[in-house]
């Protein structure tokens, strides 16, 4: 293919890509409801509207990290954690975006869904 | 393939090239406004030695720059995310490489800087056991494109200055 094709397909798959984030940055879900998935399950999940003042949760993995959560209303994020890349606590307050605050040492994932209600249905049917 | 002796410490040369890089690179706190967001740089070699050297020595040079800058700077997980956007990165150059000139010796670089970003998104994902970190691939395969651009510009270039250069004999 000629220099100039390999230019354009580029630059149209970049054009493509900054679209699709920046959709996926700005979609708002209606829900106020925080999930907290440690390796793919979710270990807690809080109505962030119906929180007054500051909460403060500690989540543990086997192989000593620690991760504190802490919810104000409407909004979460890690405010602590042993890991050395600190890229969850960096990542900072989540206040209803699609982006989800990972922490991939400790396997954790905090996201503001749209659909709480199926996710919560599945956590009860795991732990029976 | 017999190598001399010459290409040997050519391949030497060049992985503790992509080494030094890459741990400097690493040393570099980036403010980067997405998680594992870098430019690259180590993968100028890669680029280089895939059109100059051939798949097998750059294969060779590749593993050995991963193996050991994850042992100086990283850890396991680190190698694992190395190890799978680094393969990734390797096979689709390798597709590509005859499909471009020495001209075009950028594209390929680009098309490596993608699939990198998708072998390690693989790899978060299998990790946390959750698609949801996926988020971020978009934004990781828009900056890669620049990112991959330049760092094939640089390899390219390189491959232009060097030409007059022989390793073999």
């Amino acid at each position: 293919m000629k220099t100039k094709t390999w230019v354009l397909l580029i630059a149209a798959v970049f054009a493509v890509l900054c679209g699709v984030s920046f959709a996926l940055y700005h979609i708002r879900p209606q829900s106020t409801v925080a999930n907290v998935y440690q390796d793919g399950v979710c270990i807690l999940s809080i109505d962030l509207s119906a929180v007054a003042g500051t909460e403060t949760y500690t989540v543990t993995d086997e192989d000593g990290h620690e991760n504190t959560i802490e919810v104000e209303n409407g909004r979460i994020r890690i405010s602590e954690a042993n890991c050395p890349d600190q890229v969850c606590v960096d990542t900072g307050w989540i206040s209803g975006s699609l982006k989800p605050i990972v922490c991939l040492p400790v396997r954790l994932v905090i996201q503001i869904e749209s659909d709480p209600a199926t996710e919560a249905l599945n956590l009860d049917a795991v732990s029976g | 393939m017999k190598r001399t002796t010459k290409r040997l410490c050519y391949m030497a040369v060049l992985t503790a090239v992509a080494l030094t890089v890459f741990i400097i690179e690493a040393q570099i706190p980036l403010a980067a406004p997405v998680p594992g967001m870098k430019l690259g740089l180590a993968n100028i070699v890669t680029v280089y030695a895939m059109f100059r050297l051939g798949p097998r020595d750059t294969l060779l040079i590749l593993a050995a720059r991963i193996l050991l800058g994850s042992m100086f700077a990283g850890g396991f997980s680190a190698m694992l995310y190395s190890l799978a956007g680094g393969l990734m990165c390797y096979l689709v150059m390798l597709l590509l490489r005859k499909c471009l000139t020495e001209k075009q010796i950028w594209v390929a670089s680009v098309a490596g800087a993608m699939s990198h970003c998708i072998g390690q998104i693989l790899v978060a994902v299998l990790m946390a056991g959750t698609w949801r970190i996926a988020f971020y691939l978009p934004v990781l395969l828009a900056a890669a494109i620049p990112a991959g651009a330049f760092t094939g510009l640089c390899a390219q270039f390189l491959n232009q200055k060097l030409r007059s250069f022989s390793f073999e004999g």
